[in-house]
């Protein structure tokens, strides 16, 4: 029975490990051709001439398209509109597209590309983005390289500092992430005889697809079908046209055939959105006793060329930048910024991610400065209901924090750690820490945050369930299901789901934001209960009932109580036009009502008004003779309403530890001159099943009142702990202070062994 | 169009060779495989050797001495009775190298013949003094594995010529021998080795050293053996004095390089540490092992 509460087993579980689960990568209509990208393979540089000729005279080439064959605005981007389909004056990264070519295999396809000569005029590059600032800084673009300045203020702002007896001060900088999912971005698209451009594509926003290609190529947004099956994988770097808009042209361009594209690792790191990387200068103020007064923070994002999502990242970890702590006066300063970097984009923690780093490095930074246990301090100024945060807009919702808090300093990975730290081996070294984070869920004001849930009776008395928002692996698609089987008492044989299609499924936004399962879920029980409702006044009628009364759901049927008849849902579903056995229902997720006059330069996403909480704990021990880091124990408290689905929670939460671990200790992308040294994962080091701890997860349940059965979402606040909480248990263990990921082997021996490192610039240690 | 030959016996191979001399031996597959995708090599014919049984297996010889077939896997290798009994140091090294599809598909031929200077076989094959097998259709001869690496990716290996075993003989002196190895990776599994040290000391009952094989991987050229710091070792009780001058005298040996994985002075710093270790595995700290 699916009940929700309960670890009901996923529902792609079987399907997915057997492999006949089907994505969009194993789809191979008949007759396809392939579609391939040449790149610029420099970072920035005048395009002067692009010779196609030997390319298309190549047997086996259907088509070799540049700028000059994309029909409409030839910009893509999901706020600013600022990318090209095909490059045209110049290329701006090393991974930007010039030509498309289609072909009849992809060996022909590779060898087409090949043949491609692009005169290239070589222009100064500018990697870095607080030098993208500078006057004499190389243009990224022509209107210059600030994409966006932000500010959000609260109270006295920056002059509170001069009002505070105790200020810490520090420079942070976190690095690129790379999604690394498993399934790397690609689609199939054709064009229809009615001139339909269908697109079956690994997406998180198979419905925000179509307006995005319509713009840049010109099209009718409603002459565009995307479909979305399960995806390999996501975390944000799927949130935004990949090869959707290479597709497009390309089907526009194929005589009708359909056209595969698949990027193969190499273009997936070239090419794919990165985590934005941050330099963070932070100084925080308190007061003898402890309380949090004073907060001034420059935030300098790397948005590479594009925008992307760039400006409503940086927005979020502005909003963000206090962490889960009541500080009355704030002063948090953003600079999105153009480089010739790779592209960054939407990644889990969006934003968020980077800046609990930095405040959760000051808030350790105080404590030692006040001589206070960083858990008091933490506990002492947690955000409690009823609070501001460091925007300025009141905590109404659940807020979780503090008992995620004291669930740690319950633990006996807190309350033992002294004992720990002094039982290390020889030649080895411990130490513990912790972070406290929080995550906001959904979009903010300024873009409702709705979805519309479709749910059908079938002829044969299943419960379909219409789902137009994308699962890309972290299973909402499943707690879905299980909504509909708790409120309509079915069992797993008896509930169906149909994957994101805009032809057939209704907008329910992006997979994203850690909205899904929160709005969809939401609008997915009112329709569910409407169907219920409908079920009921019908089986009335059948059973001749003055009333619809005395009447409850049973597996495959509608049965009377008073009476214990029974009429079979597929009677119900055979009796009635499809029209009556669809029940389709809304919600919109709330927004802040109390609007701080501060954040106007972001048109969109601020300020939020949901937020999860989590604190981790991270117990490592580091060796001195090579300066590798070990995470041996790891908790983390996780506060996220609700448990619809207990495994799938565990599953969100050991997910997101690991990908932050990798983060903190191991995944760098090496770059030369824009140029990534490292694509592949030979080279850019993901931790393995061995590199992680075993990880104990706690769950505070308290109740969202606006949530579907009370839940929020976590998919995201738990990457956002693993990096502090390591940063700080290193510099338990070695003493030296821990301000810039990933923190390398290299740094930390060195840190070990008391010498300055001639060249930090790869990262990690500060003595 | 490639052909791929997959001869059950050595005459077939010698008859594969002589047909297609530029053909490429396949043991394993786990860097020709990679270096065909990355386009590093385009062989037009590939000889598959993991099916011919001269080529294969792990048996004692007359002497005791151990012969591990070239097309050996690296899991069999680990799983092997008198492997573990006798060669402690290689199964450490084996276990950790790459991952469980790897270790059934590598060999330790394929390991051998790659001659990376990262490859995790190599220095406790060094330090165990291994000597290796080569056929060809006319012949056979044997040498030291130390005389047939002759550089990052080079061999003495002729062409028609294949590796066909590498000999062990037995550790002499089972009482206090130490057979310590350690790898430096960027992570636990699937790591190249940023430093690799294989240490086999025979350690009298009073703590004195008396004999002392090293190896180190992925610091020079090829597998690195030093015996200035051996000697600093001999005849010297294994305190951290001695193992700190004997690491001085490895550094001077050594000559890494930075890459992606690590840099020289991280790699100079740690080949020395790595000596250290013995500290732990020494017959003070730990008791007499009977291997």
């Amino acid at each position: 029975m699916l009940e929700v509460g309960y670890s009901v087993p996923r529902f792609d579980a079987r399907s997915k490990v057997t492999g006949e689960e089907k994505y969009a990568a194993d789809c191979f209509p008949e007759g396809f051709a392939w579609g391939g990208v040449k790149r610029a393979g420099i970072a920035h540089a005048k395009i002067v001439g692009i010779e196609t000729a030997p390319a298309r005279a190549l047997a086996g080439v259907i088509a070799v398209l540049t700028h000059q064959d994309v029909p409409g605005t030839n910009r893509q981007g999901l706020v600013h509109k600022d990318q090209p389909v095909l490059a045209a004056e110049k290329v701006r990264h090393w991974g930007d597209p010039v030509a498309l070519v289609i072909a009849e295999s992809r060996e022909t396809l590779a060898r087409a590309l090949s043949l491609i000569r692009v005169d290239l005029e070589p222009l100064p590059g500018v990697f870095d983005a607080e030098q993208a600032l500078r006057p004499q800084a190389p243009l990224v673009h022509e209107s210059g390289n600030l994409l966006l300045k932000g500010e959000i203020r609260a109270g006295k702002g920056e002059d509170a500092l001069g009002e505070c007896e105790i200020v810490v001060e520090e420079t942070f900088e976190v690095p690129f992430q790379e999604h690394a999912f498993i399934e790397t971005e690609n689609g199939v698209a054709w064009q229809e005889a009615d001139g339909t451009i269908c697109m079956h594509v690994s997406s998180q926003a198979p419905f925000r697809d179509r307006f995005e290609i319509a713009h840049a190529l010109g099209i009718d947004p409603l002459k565009i079908r995307v479909s979305s099956p399960y995806l390999g994988g996501g975390f944000g770097g799927k949130d935004g046209a990949t090869v959707q808009c290479l597709l497009a042209l390309a089907a526009l361009n194929s005589g009708g055939r359909p056209v595969k594209m698949s990027w193969d690792r190499e273009e997936s790191f070239v090419a794919g959105y990165k985590r934005h990387p941050v330099r963070m200068y932070y100084r925080l103020g308190a007061r003898p006793d402890g309380t949090l007064h004073g907060l001034h923070c420059r935030l300098y994002w790397d948005t590479g060329p594009y925008a992307h999502l760039g400006g409503e990242v940086m927005e979020l970890g502005m909003e963000h930048a206090g962490g889960p702590y009541r500080i009355p006066n704030t002063e948090i300063e953003g600079w999105c910024v153009y480089t010739n970097n790779p592209i960054s984009g939407a990644m889990r923690g969006f934003g968020v991610c980077q800046v609990s780093f930095a405040f959760e490095r000051v808030m350790d930074l105080l404590a030692k400065k006040l001589g206070m246990d960083p858990l008091a301090l933490r506990i002492k100024n947690g955000l409690r209901r009823g609070d501001k945060n460091c925007c300025g807009v009141t905590m109404v919702h659940s807020t979780g924090i503090v008992p995620c808090l004291e669930a740690l300093g319950r633990h006996r990975l807190w309350t033992e750690r002294d004992e720990w730290k002094r039982s290390a081996g020889p030649f080895k070294r411990r130490g513990t820490g912790i972070a406290a984070v929080l995550n906001a869920m959904g979009y903010g004001r300024g873009l409702p945050d709705s979805a519309i849930a479709r749910v059908e009776l079938t002829p044969e008395g299943k419960i379909r369930v219409f789902c137009g928002v994308v699962d890309m692996g972290q299973g909402n698609s499943n707690a879905f299901l299980q909504i509909a089987g708790e409120i309509l008492c079915q069992d797993s044989s008896c509930v169906e789901l149909v994957h994101p299609d805009t032809g057939r499924t209704h907008p329910s936004g992006s997979s994203s934001a850690g909205r899904t399962t929160y709005t969809y879920g939401n609008a997915l029980i009112r329709a569910c209960e409407e169907l219920k409702a409908k079920l009921f006044h019908r089986t009335a009628l059948f059973l001749m009932l003055d009333e619809p009364r005395g009447l409850a759901l049973a597996p495959g049927a509608v049965r009377h109580l008073p009476t214990n008849r029974e009429v079979p849902l597929a009677m119900l579903g055979k009796s009635f036009p499809e029209s009556d056995r669809v029940c389709i229902s809304e919600y919109v997720m709330p927004v802040a009502q109390d609007v701080p006059d501060t954040g106007k330069d972001f048109s969109i996403g601020f300020p939020h008004v949901l937020f999860s909480h989590a604190a981790h704990i991270a117990c490592v021990e580091v060796d001195e003779l090579t300066g590798k880091v070990t995470v041996e124990k790891y908790l983390a408290v996780t506060e996220g309403g609700r448990i619809i689905n207990p495994q799938g929670f565990e599953q969100q939460v050991h997910g997101a530890v690991g990908q932050g671990i990798g983060y903190a200790l191991m995944e760098r992308l090496m770059m030369k001159d824009g140029r990534i040294l490292n694509p592949d994962f030979t080279n850019y080091i993901l931790p393995t099943s061995l590199d992680l701890p075993d990880l104990d997860s706690i769950a505070v349940e308290t109740v969202e009142p606006t949530g579907p059965f009370g839940m929020k979402g976590i998919g995201e606040v738990g990457i956002n702990a693993p990096l502090p909480a390591i940063a700080s248990a290193i510099e338990d263990a070695v003493g030296a202070a821990v301000n810039r990921a990933p923190i390398s082997a290299a740094c930390v021996l060195h840190a070990l062994s008391g010498r300055e490192r001639a060249n930090d610039a790869d990262g990690g240690v500060q003595r | 169009m490639r052909n791929v030959f997959q001869p059950e016996s050595l005459p077939e191979l010698w008859r594969v060779f002589e047909a297609h001399p530029g053909a490429s031996v396949c043991a394993g597959g786990t860097d020709l495989l990679v270096k065909m995708r990355s386009a590093m090599m385009n062989p037009e014919s590939i000889a598959c050797v993991d099916r011919i049984p001269d080529l294969r297996g792990i048996t004692t010889e007359e002497g005791g001495m151990l012969r591990i077939g070239a097309c050996a896997t690296h899991g069999q290798i680990v799983s092997d009775p008198a492997v573990r009994r006798m060669f402690p140091i290689l199964v450490r090294a084996v276990e950790n190298l790459g991952s469980p599809p790897i270790r059934n598909m590598g060999t330790i031929g394929g390991n051998i013949c790659t001659a990376s200077p990262a490859g995790d076989t190599l220095p406790p094959l060094y330090a165990l003094g291994a000597e290796i097998e080569l056929r060809c259709k006319a012949a056979q001869r044997r040498m030291l594995l130390k005389d047939f690496i002759s550089g990052p990716g080079k061999t003495c290996l002729r062409q028609g010529e294949i590796l066909a075993s590498v000999r062990l003989k037995p550790p002499e002196g089972y009482y206090n021998n130490i057979q310590h190895f350690e790898k430096v990776g960027q992570r636990n599994a699937l790591a190249c080795s940023i430093a690799s040290l294989a240490a086999l000391l025979q350690v009298a009952s009073d703590g004195v050293v008396l004999k002392a094989a090293l190896a180190w991987g992925s610091v020079a050229p090829v597998v690195m053996t030093c015996p200035d710091a051996e000697k600093e070792l001999i005849g010297k009780p294994l305190t951290s004095e001695t193992l700190r001058r004997a690491a001085a005298a490895a550094r001077q040996c050594a000559n890494p390089i930075s890459d992606v994985r690590a840099d020289r002075d991280y790699r100079l710093e740690v080949l020395g540490n790595l000596l250290m270790r013995l500290l732990e595995v020494a017959p003070e700290s730990a008791p007499a092992r009977d291997y």
